[in-house]
């Protein structure tokens, strides 16, 4: 008998394992050590510029997290940000999700119109945005001057607040379409029986998003809800390309100040150290949602 | 022969391979090529400032020397960032641009060597502006051969002052005010200053000019903070710009969005009137082939707070040589030949730049050139010209190797002045918090 006869056969689960493998492999070597190392970075005092002062310090760089008035500022205005991008995404999302979810001449038109800032480049989405706002040439200053309703041309980046609100408005139109996608999914899996039976009760519009809609969108919701928490989160490119994070901090997020303590000081440590305090929170904002929502979505009817 | 499944996922694993595995080894191998290939070629990276040029120049050397040069024009933006990845990842190049306030952190890093007792390098630190050698210098040692120095103006230009009625450039900042209020309010411009305050990585001359235009300072010689103590320049410094940009309204708000460049090409349309960057600007803004305000841009010092005293900053770039270089003799022929003195003791890459672009230089033998004078007059007072070298002073923290993080907040905090975020009170206690505050955090 030769040996390869004699050779039992692999069971499914090492098999499994065995064509999983190479994939595992370069998961592991992509991802899983890169995350693994930023930790074991944000442990040492790393500042490419003081080489010679590299040494591991354990927790002292999240420890100085607490008084760091750069850190909490990019924190408040972060969390601000988050709940701003969020709350329009989310309303904005439902009632287009609820338009495109009835038929209509030039429905497919309009979807493909409403997808179309999902498909462009945060930074491409920035410069759009940046010249649309621009004090000279920009097309909002045109168009509100042709309307009567401004005298000049305004510069709208160059105030706190305006730099903020138009700054989330320029993440908010990237990021829309695809929570618009999500919710006209959840909305198209619930039966019509669902809508005659209400409208047999007698329930208004309203009643019938809240009593038959809301409960079947609990879990397409959720997915928007973490997903988008998370992209406002780490929002990054189009608030870089139009505003830098001015004027003064009133839009630097905690991805900007990570990139800028990264990139700009060279500071490897501290910078791990505000990639790991971002993830952190996105992930106790996840837990969160999933806490509240998920055992309240109910897909049995 | 035959072959059965398990060969053929061997061979073809192997073949998938190939390309994978001499890519790896190419990598291996130019980063061998990098730290100095076996023929001498010597790895010279620079920001991205006219690269044609430069190139233009390196072949010249070539020609002359026999010596190749893998030159690497990087984005100005990214430059400090990508040469410290470069050095920190072990495959840096073996000369290349530094900029002043790198110098003492990549000294630190231990990228760069020192020149001293190199052949030539005392001849050229003889010859050069005092400043300018200084800023070179790192704890008493020779790091660096001149590429460029310049110094800030006020840059205004003659056309829109004369349609204001207006016959000189303001000497105080109160001056500035009222002749920019005139033009405003003649319907001339609206916003007759403009200047470049975006967020950026590089420094803001205009900051450091007006105050060191005014004889004052953000440290004092210790390099301790000073803008919140009894000498009130900075404050004082500041209260102008939030009054100009918010009271007054003479200053431009869209500043705040605006880079170096757009602030050039604002100039070069007419539509601003007065700015403050480097004296080599007016030579483009006065090139008729390019400029709409050509031969009505002139150079004046810049306007101080009590008019009487002026001042104003310098910047020097230089060429140094890596500290692990592999080819270390024809790298220091390349930093020699661009910054350094020719075979005739004459420094023929910074007139090269100058007589190219306008570019500043350190020698003070090219002052009473011939051919530098007769170009210099095409575009600017040499008399202005000569006095801002001579009144400009570097920044005093460029040896601190917080340098950018304080730089960082100065825009910050400049720009809440500008938007009337903060009080200039408010502003400086702020920045004397951060000098503090890093002073103590890199002790």
């Amino acid at each position: 008998m030769s040996v390869i006869e004699a050779r039992r056969p692999w069971s499914d689960t090492a098999k499994a394992y065995a064509l999983n493998a190479p994939a595992m492999i370069v998961i592991a070597l992509l991802v899983a050590y890169p995350i693994v190392y930023s930790f074991w970075v944000s442990l040492q005092r790393n500042n490419l510029k003081r080489p010679r002062a590299k040494r591991f310090i354990g927790l002292e760089n999240y420890r100085s997290l607490l008084t760091d008035d750069a850190f909490l500022s990019a924190l408040r205005v972060s969390a601000l940000f988050v709940l701003v991008v969020l709350g329009f995404t989310v309303v904005l999302a439902l009632i287009l999700a609820l338009v495109l979810n009835e038929r209509f001449r030039g429905r497919g038109l309009l979807l493909s119109l409403a997808l179309l800032p999902w498909a462009m480049p945060g930074v491409v989405n920035g410069l759009m945005w940046r010249t649309i706002f621009d004090a000279k040439t920009g097309a909002l200053n045109g168009l509100l001057s042709q309307l009567g309703l401004i005298d000049t041309y305004h510069a709208w980046l160059t105030s706190g607040t305006g730099a903020f609100f138009f700054t989330a408005m320029a993440q908010v139109w990237n990021t829309l379409p695809f929570s618009v996608i999500i919710l006209l999914a959840g909305l198209s899996t619930i039966p019509s029986e669902l809508y005659d039976a209400a409208k047999v009760d007698r329930a208004g519009a309203f009643q019938r998003f809240g009593q038959v809609a809301l409960p079947w969108l609990l879990h397409p919701l959720l997915i928007v809800l973490i997903l988008e928490t998370m992209n406002a989160f780490r929002a990054f490119d189009t608030i870089y390309v139009l505003t830098g994070g001015g004027p003064g901090d009133a839009t630097t997020t905690i991805a900007l100040l990570d990139v800028q303590t990264v990139l700009t000081f060279t500071d490897f440590g501290l910078g791990s150290a505000y990639a790991w305090v971002i993830t952190a929170i996105t992930l106790l904002i996840s837990i969160g949602y999933i806490g509240l929502l998920y055992r309240k979505g109910n897909f049995e009817v | 022969m035959e072959l059965n499944r398990r060969q053929i996922l061997k061979y073809a694993a192997l073949g998938a391979s190939l390309p994978v595995t001499s890519s790896l080894l190419s990598a291996c191998s130019s980063g061998d090529d990098a730290g100095g290939a076996s023929d001498g070629t010597v790895k010279f990276e620079g920001w991205d400032y006219e690269a044609n040029l430069v190139q233009q120049n390196l072949d010249r050397f070539r020609q002359q020397n026999s010596i190749k040069v893998d030159y690497t024009p990087i984005t100005s933006a990214q430059y400090v960032q990508k040469v410290v990845a470069e050095f920190t990842g072990g495959g840096g190049p073996d000369a290349l641009y530094v900029y002043d306030d790198s110098l003492a952190a990549w000294v630190e890093g231990g990228y760069l060597q020192p020149l001293d007792g190199m052949a030539g390098v005392d001849d050229v630190y003889a010859g050069i502006f005092p400043g300018n050698a200084e800023a070179m210098t790192y704890q008493g040692k020779k790091y660096g051969l001149p590429y460029y120095t310049d110094s800030n103006s006020l840059t205004y230009n003659a056309g829109i002052l004369a349609k204001a009625g207006i016959t000189k450039p303001p000497a105080s900042l109160e001056e500035l005010e009222a002749q920019a209020l005139k033009i405003k309010n003649a319907g001339i411009l609206e916003y007759p200053i403009g200047l470049p305050a975006q967020l950026s990585d590089t420094w803001w001359s205009w900051v450091w000019a007006l105050v060191h235009g005014s004889n004052g300072n953000f440290f004092g010689t210790d390099q301790a903070p000073i803008m919140n103590s009894t000498d009130t320049v900075v404050k004082d410094v500041f209260a102008w710009l939030q009054q100009a940009a918010n009271k007054s309204k003479v200053l431009d708000p869209a500043s705040l969005q605006l880079l170096p460049v757009p602030v050039d090409n604002a100039m070069k349309a007419e539509r601003y009137a007065y700015t403050i960057g480097a004296r080599y600007a007016a030579r483009d803004y006065n090139d008729p082939a390019k400029s709409k305000a050509a031969g009505m841009i002139k150079l004046a010092l810049i306007p101080s707070l009590d008019g009487g005293v002026h001042g104003t900053v310098s910047n020097t770039r230089m060429y140094a040589l890596a500290q692990d270089t592999d080819v270390k003799d024809n790298a220091f022929k390349l930093v020699t030949y661009l910054g350094g003195l020719d075979a005739d003791k004459k420094p023929y890459t910074a007139k090269f730049w100058f007589m190219q672009r306008g570019l500043g230089f350190a020698y003070k033998s090219m002052a009473a050139d011939p051919e530098v004078t007769a170009s210099l007059k095409k575009f600017a007072d040499p008399v202005v010209y000569a006095k801002l070298a001579e009144i400009a002073r570097p920044r005093n923290v460029l040896t601190v190797p917080w340098y950018t993080e304080f730089e960082a907040e100065l825009h910050k905090v400049v720009q809440q002045v500008l938007s009337n975020q903060t009080t200039p009170s408010a502003a400086v206690a702020s920045l004397e918090q951060t000098a503090t505050t890093l002073k103590k955090k890199f002790s």
